[in-house]
């Protein structure tokens, strides 16, 4: 499946060069898009292990097909509640580009919706400022219907070096000393 | 183009290979230097490499090793003495081979630099510089041995010696005549004629043969035609045939052509070459075996000791034959059918087992919620099957250790000239076993290590001496296996680490503050931190202070553990743990709460009930009175989820660890059990995780996590001391209130 949008965006950019297509998907009620060059695969939720003394941003580790692969509350690393994980939740599989080779990653989302075409007309840079998402990890906003989409940057926003730091972790022993007294 | 690369990724393999034996030979050759064997190796190694790349167009490699080769030649044919100064040489030679063979594939289109065939030139002249010199010696050497020569040729003839039994005469036998005989193939030089047993006077029965017959012969037969004389004799008489000195130096010879295509029998060897008869063979495993019958404690005596007691045989000659035996016992298990595999193919067949291993797991489960009887036969005899499988794969990638400790032969060699001082390396354990990829990540940390022990360890001979120890230094480097983990150990004999040194400087760079009181192990372990080093003046292998903390942080990335061990004036020990495989571990299953754990089971001591009645329960200090041994503890449970949750109705188990010396205990809710564990990486995302080192898949598809015991523990140990001062502080406000 996946590799046939795959195949499928190949060709269409290859024909008409210029018109991308992009995954969108919900995340705390708003709508984000990444290019679907960029997507591997689309899995229901399955039995997610949560890792201990992780910040909330990391949800946690599933099986996918016997390799274990980290899952990322992308809500939480865009600075929003926790996600709720619902019926229409689901993991969005990307694979990042690191030195060892390609690290697999997921993104847990609200809902994925659609894959769009979007000339690279629509396609405006991102704004310095008016969003209260780190400007970073806006590759850039497009206009769909007259409705901006948020076109995100994977590669800031799953960087591995920043999600490796674990710093949002208040640790523990402090928290526990505080507790027990 | 491609079946070119192939070609040439397999001549660089094999290169680097005949490389690394060369240079082990080379070594080898300065304790032995007699060793025809090895100067064999040498010179094959040369001439093999010189062909491939003449097979390439590398024509500077086969120029320089062509002058190499010739060298060689005149070492293996004796005409050149080898000492340490051409060691010296040929080690420079396979190093510059060694570039020589890395520029050639790396920009085969580029003439060498000049400075390359400067080293060969320079090398050439003086590989062959002293040629003449030395084939004089040589030749001189010779000549003075084959006029001393001279003395041995007047006994070098066979002796035959015959003692008669008593019935000789009786059965017809007539000694003179099998003399008679025997001229006839050669010339009887002496014959001795004893009576030692002939009774006196009436004692003495005349038709009773009381002769031995000793007899000196000179001759060109075989030992074979020789006996064949006495062939009728041979139930009346012992015949014991000893050959000529001469006869040794060309059965030695014929020994060591024997070919050594299969391991043979020490007999059949001497038989082979001549040495003994089928009948001396016989003779005397039927003595070995009376003796084994007659005497049930005493161990039978090897056959080659009683060949020579019995005198029909030399003592050197089943020396010879026993090393021979050996040697191809040795070689044939060095070429005992290697194949040479992918490392990737490998690694895929190892990951497949772990799936493998899974989907049993799985499959059990299945059987047993089920309830499936007549299943559960199959599911058990196919998990036996599944896990030797799973033992053999990872066996697969198993290798001895020696290989990376003998490069360190070459190292310290090198290191101790550079340094000046004598030192000695002992290697031990080099048999021992562990993963590949756990051998390759190991090399670094090894050689720094040693580097260490090399130059700050090892003090000058000068001091050595005024300290009262040999001149000599030693670095022994050693392995072994300990529960579950391969144990490798540097130790020296050196100074010791100085601790009041390690700690001023400690102080000076605001690693430790002056009040702290420190053990002395406490303080050895400072030398991990980073930019410590008490060395004051850095020379250009160590002493920058950059690298301990590398070593500990290489060796804890492999699941490891390292710990020094010092005693002033007498030497350091530097000792490492490392698991044995970084694939598949026998696990021990935990729970807290909805999450599972894996705990190694390696280190898994013993598991107890958490129980206040029984033993004695800090629960603000967090330890426990275990028998005596108080034991800090650790609530897994509340550790991980950051917060105490209520445990007064809830029965938990206390699953005592241990690492190295130090144990702890992990308060848990649930035990579930042994499970085979197949380490997947966490990737990554969890690099700077503390407390859970990877994870696995189990049986039911979920993903478990992989405790890190050690780093739990110290954390255990922290949280108790850190509790401990907490409530030290809670009882002083108290009673400031």
């Amino acid at each position: 499946m996946s590799n046939l949008i795959r195949k499928d965006a190949g060709r269409n950019l290859a024909v008409q060069e210029q018109v991308g297509q992009y995954l969108t998907f919900l995340v705390a009620s708003e709508s984000f898009a990444v290019s679907i060059l960029d997507v591997k695969e689309i899995i229901e939720i399955a039995n997610v292990t949560h890792v201990p003394l992780t910040p909330d941003y990391i949800h946690g580790v599933i099986n996918l097909r016997g390799n274990v692969v980290p899952v990322i509350d992308l809500s939480a690393r865009l600075r929003r509640r926790s996600t709720v994980v619902s019926k229409r939740s689901c993991i969005v599989l990307v694979e990042i580009e690191i030195a060892e080779g390609a690290q697999l990653i997921g993104m847990l989302v609200d809902e994925v919706r659609e894959i769009l075409e979007i000339p690279p007309a629509n396609i405006q840079p991102a704004p310095d400022f008016g969003t209260d998402i780190r400007t970073d990890f806006i590759q850039a906003m497009a206009r769909v219907d007259d409705i901006f989409i948020i076109l995100l940057a994977i590669n800031r926003v799953l960087s591995l070096d920043e999600l490796s730091l674990l710093n949002d972790l208040a640790h523990t022993q402090e928290h526990l000393a505080v507790a027990g007294e | 183009m491609s079946e070119l690369d192939a070609a040439l990724t397999v001549f660089s393999q094999e290169a680097e290979e005949l490389l690394t034996d060369m240079e082990d030979a080379l070594l080898l050759l300065e304790t032995n230097p007699d060793d025809s064997e090895t100067i064999n190796s040498l010179f094959r190694a040369m001439h093999t490499i010189k062909g491939s790349s003449g097979l390439f167009g590398f024509n500077c490699i086969v120029a320089f090793t062509h002058e190499a080769e010739s060298v060689l030649d005149l070492v293996r044919n004796g005409e050149r003495v080898i000492d340490a100064e051409l060691i010296s040489v040929l080690l420079d030679s396979k190093d510059h081979t060694a570039k020589l063979v890395e520029h050639c594939l790396t920009q085969p289109d580029t003439p060498i630099p000049a400075e390359l065939s400067a080293v060969s030139e320079r090398l050439i002249k003086q590989l062959t510089g002293r040629q003449e010199t030395a084939i004089q010696q040589a030749a001189e050497k010779s000549s003075v041995e084959s006029e001393g020569g001279g003395d041995i040729s007047t006994d070098d003839n066979w002796l035959i010696s015959l003692d008669f039994h008593y019935d000789a005469f009786r059965d017809g036998m007539d000694p003179l005549s099998f003399i008679r005989y025997l001229k006839t193939l050669g010339e009887v030089k002496e014959i001795l004629t004893l009576a030692p047993d002939m009774p006196t006077g009436d004692d003495m029965d005349p038709e009773n043969c009381y002769l031995h017959i000793k007899i000196a012969f000179q001759s060109d037969a075989t030992k074979q035609t020789i006996e064949a004389v006495f062939e009728f004799a041979a139930e009346d008489c012992d015949i014991k045939i000893l050959p000529p000195n001469s006869k040794i130096e060309e059965y030695l010879r014929l020994l060591d052509q024997q070919a050594d295509t299969h391991v043979q029998r020490l007999g059949d060897m001497l038989i082979n070459v001549g040495a003994l008869t089928k009948n001396d063979v016989d003779h005397a495993l039927q003595h070995q075996h009376a003796d084994s019958l007659t005497e049930i404690e005493v161990p039978a005596k090897p056959l080659g000791e009683i060949l020579v007691e019995q005198h029909v045989v030399q003592q050197p000659l089943v020396d010879q034959a026993l090393k021979k035996q050996e040697q191809t016992k040795q070689k044939l298990a060095s070429e005992a059918n290697y194949i040479r595999v992918d490392a990737a193919k490998l690694g895929h067949l190892i990951n497949l087992v772990g799936e493998l291993v899974i989907s049993s797991a799985a499959m059990n489960l299945i059987v047993e919620r089920h309830a499936l009887t007549d299943a559960g036969d199959v599911a058990a005899s196919m998990n036996a099957l599944v896990n030797s499988i799973r033992d053999t794969a990872l066996e697969l990638r198993m290798v001895q250790i020696g290989e990376t400790f003998s490069r360190f032969r070459r190292m310290v060699r090198d290191v101790g000239k550079e340094l000046n001082k004598d030192i000695e390396l002992y290697i031990s354990g080099g048999e021992t076993e562990l993963d590949k990829t756990v051998v390759e990540k190991i090399n670094d940390p090894l050689t720094h290590l040693i580097r260490n022990a090399l130059d700050h360890g090892i003090e000058s001979a000068e001091q050595r001496l005024a300290a009262g120890k040999p001149a000599q230094g030693t670095v022994q480097l050693n392995a072994y296996h300990e529960s579950g983990h391969i144990v490798i150990q540097i130790a020296d004999d050196g100074a010791g680490l100085d601790s009041e040194r390690i700690l001023a400087k400690a102080i000076a760079n605001g690693l430790v503050k002056a009040d702290h009181d420190l053990t002395q192990q406490e303080i050895y372990n400072l030398i991990f931190a980073a930019g410590l080093s008490t060395k004051d003046q850095a020379t250009n292998l160590s002493g920058r202070g950059v690298g301990m903390d590398v070593v500990k942080k290489n060796i804890e990335a492999l699941r490891g553990s390292v710990e020094i061990d010092s005693v002033t004036g007498e030497g350091t020990t530097i000792t490492i743990s490392l698991p044995l495989t970084l694939a598949i571990i026998d696990g021990f299953m935990v729970g807290t709460g909805q999450d599972r754990y894996i705990i190694p089971l390696s280190m898994v001591d013993e598991c107890v009930e958490m129980n206040p009645e029984e033993c004695e329960i800090d629960e603000i200090q967090h330890y426990i009175n275990l028998r005596g041994q108080v034991l800090p503890y650790l609530r897994l449970g509340d550790y991980f989820s950051n917060q105490i949750i209520d445990s007064n109705n809830k029965r938990e188990s206390l699953v005592v660890v241990k690492f190295g010396q130090v144990k702890a205990g992990f308060v848990v809710d649930h035990l579930h059990g042994e499970h085979q564990t197949v380490i997947k990486p966490l990737g990554k995302v969890f690099d700077n995780l503390k407390g859970i080192t990877g994870a696995t898949v189990l049986g039911d598809g979920n993903v478990a996590l992989i405790l890190d015991v050690q780093g739990l523990i110290n954390s255990a140990i922290k949280y108790q001391s850190s509790s401990f001062h907490r409530q030290i502080k809670t009882n002083l406000s108290g009673e400031r209130k």
